[in-house]
């Protein structure tokens, strides 16, 4: 028996334009996507398929370029290329524009909550890494605005357990930022990639974080000597050969440790790892490809967070795809 | 006598020589005092915008700390923080090193401080 990764169901979510992004909520009922044409829509089951329930046009002005569900499912977060992040608030069907954080001096590349829901990450091609910190009224404050990288900065993640974020970028790095004081700072670099780093993820655990490159590969780094104030780590796996252009999104799967990843030669594929390696000397293998699996470039790649299995990917053409992954173990 | 005509030809044919070699040196010397003027010129300039920049960002948390200062609600609070955090990274800024090796560094935490005092007002 071989693993699978077979097609659900496929449409057109963002009509002549981009899709940039999918997101599932929190509980896995709600999908949330966002694109060039400056909508997000939200995404709800119907029997075996997906229907679109509520449709966000007038928030932005520019594409929208990440879409984030806080850790409770009552707020959205959308970023945005007319250098703002709008917070919505769920009321029952609909959202409600709550507030619009400005500060970025250009196009903001993504939004991250921290798995607490007391703070949100923004990040920029004005090479800024910003921290928000939201009180009991849903006032935010900006916490710290950090400049470690010296490029656009593509991606920000936040680890599942602790107080840590990472972020990735055009000049190449990772940055792994902590809380000092009341201020954040970066505490490493980790330095490896060839070329712009497009995607990071932390495996269910947050021992290992992947990064997934413009180089063609993707790297897992793990940390050496955890704990203390300072921060360091290595990359104990580089997996080349397997994509044929640019890897624009990496997700671990928190339910089977499996890894998928979005490539710009249009295809989407996943990673089991060999459970008999030493965990310092990680062995991932392919487990599936489905060469075309949308006509453009694969943007984003997301696993359900109940379901097993469950993936979604989102393209340039506009289109969605729902994925089965069955693995053959 | 002999000694004589060797120094004359000697003069003649090396002429060319000593006239580049002078030349030289006369040039030389000129570019450095030429260059000594220039840097000098260059280096008050770009020390003059950094120091506009800062003392800028020095009299903006300065206003605002007064403006804040007797303010007693928890929002004027946390914004008081912030400003001294700026306030205190300038006052550490060293402003008479120019080879202080952090400076590109130092600048840009305080430029990000401000930025995040300017959002926060």
């Amino acid at each position: 028996m071989k693993d699978t990764l077979a097609l659900l169901q496929k449409f057109n979510a963002h009509p002549d334009s981009r899709c940039w992004y999918v997101a599932w909520n929190p509980k896995g009922t709600l999908l949330a996507s966002c694109g060039g044409d400056r909508a997000i829509r939200i995404w709800g089951r119907e029997g075996d398929s997906w229907e679109c329930k509520t449709v966000l046009q007038d928030g932005h002005q520019r594409a929208v370029r990440k879409v984030a569900w806080s850790p409770c499912g009552n707020y959205l977060a959308s970023a945005s290329f007319d250098a703002t992040t709008c917070i919505w608030k769920k009321k029952n069907d609909d959202f409600e524009c709550l507030t619009v954080l400005e500060g970025h001096e250009n196009e903001v590349k993504c939004v991250a909550w921290a798995p607490s829901g007391n703070l949100l990450a923004t990040c920029s091609r004005d090479k800024s890494v910003w921290i928000w910190e939201v009180d009991e009224e849903d006032e935010y404050e900006c916490v710290s605005v950090v400049n470690s990288h010296t490029q656009d900065v593509k991606h920000v993640v936040w680890h599942p357990t602790q107080e840590l974020l990472a972020s990735c970028s055009y000049d190449n790095n990772v940055c792994v930022y902590k809380e000092e004081d009341d201020d954040w700072e970066c505490r490493a670099i980790l330095e490896g990639h060839t070329s712009t780093v497009w995607g990071l993820t932390f495996d269910p655990s947050g021992q290992r974080l992947a990064s997934c490159s413009d180089d063609r590969t993707v790297k897992i780094w793990k940390e050496c000597q955890p704990g203390g104030t300072d921060t360091a780590w290595k990359c104990v796996c580089t997996l080349s050969g397997f994509h044929g252009r640019t890897v624009y999104d990496i997700a671990w799967c928190p339910l089977t440790g499996a890894l998928a990843t979005a490539c710009g030669d249009d295809g989407v594929r996943v990673f089991k790892e060999d459970e008999t390696a030493d965990p310092d000397q990680p062995v991932f293998s392919l487990s599936a490809h489905v060469p075309k699996a949308h006509s453009q470039d694969v943007n984003c790649i997301a696993w359900h967070p109940k379901e097993a299995g469950l993936l979604v990917s989102c393209s340039d053409n506009g289109e969605i795809a729902v994925w089965n992954y069955q693995s053959a173990v | 006598m002999a000694h004589k005509s060797e120094d004359l030809f000697d003069c003649i044919l090396m002429a060319d020589d000593r006239f580049h070699v002078e030349g030289y040196r006369e040039g030389f010397d000129e570019g450095t005092r030429q260059g000594m003027i220039d840097g000098r010129k260059h280096g008050a300039s770009h020390g003059a915008k950094l120091s506009m920049e800062v003392s800028f960002y020095y009299g903006f948390g300065i206003t605002w700390k007064c403006l804040l200062q007797n303010n007693t609600d928890v929002k004027a609070r946390k914004r008081l923080k912030v400003l001294e955090s700026l306030l205190g990274l300038i006052q550490k800024f060293p402003h008479e090193e120019p080879q202080y090796e952090y400076l590109q560094e130092d600048m840009e935490k305080v430029r990000a401080k401000f930025r995040q005092t300017s959002v926060i007002m």
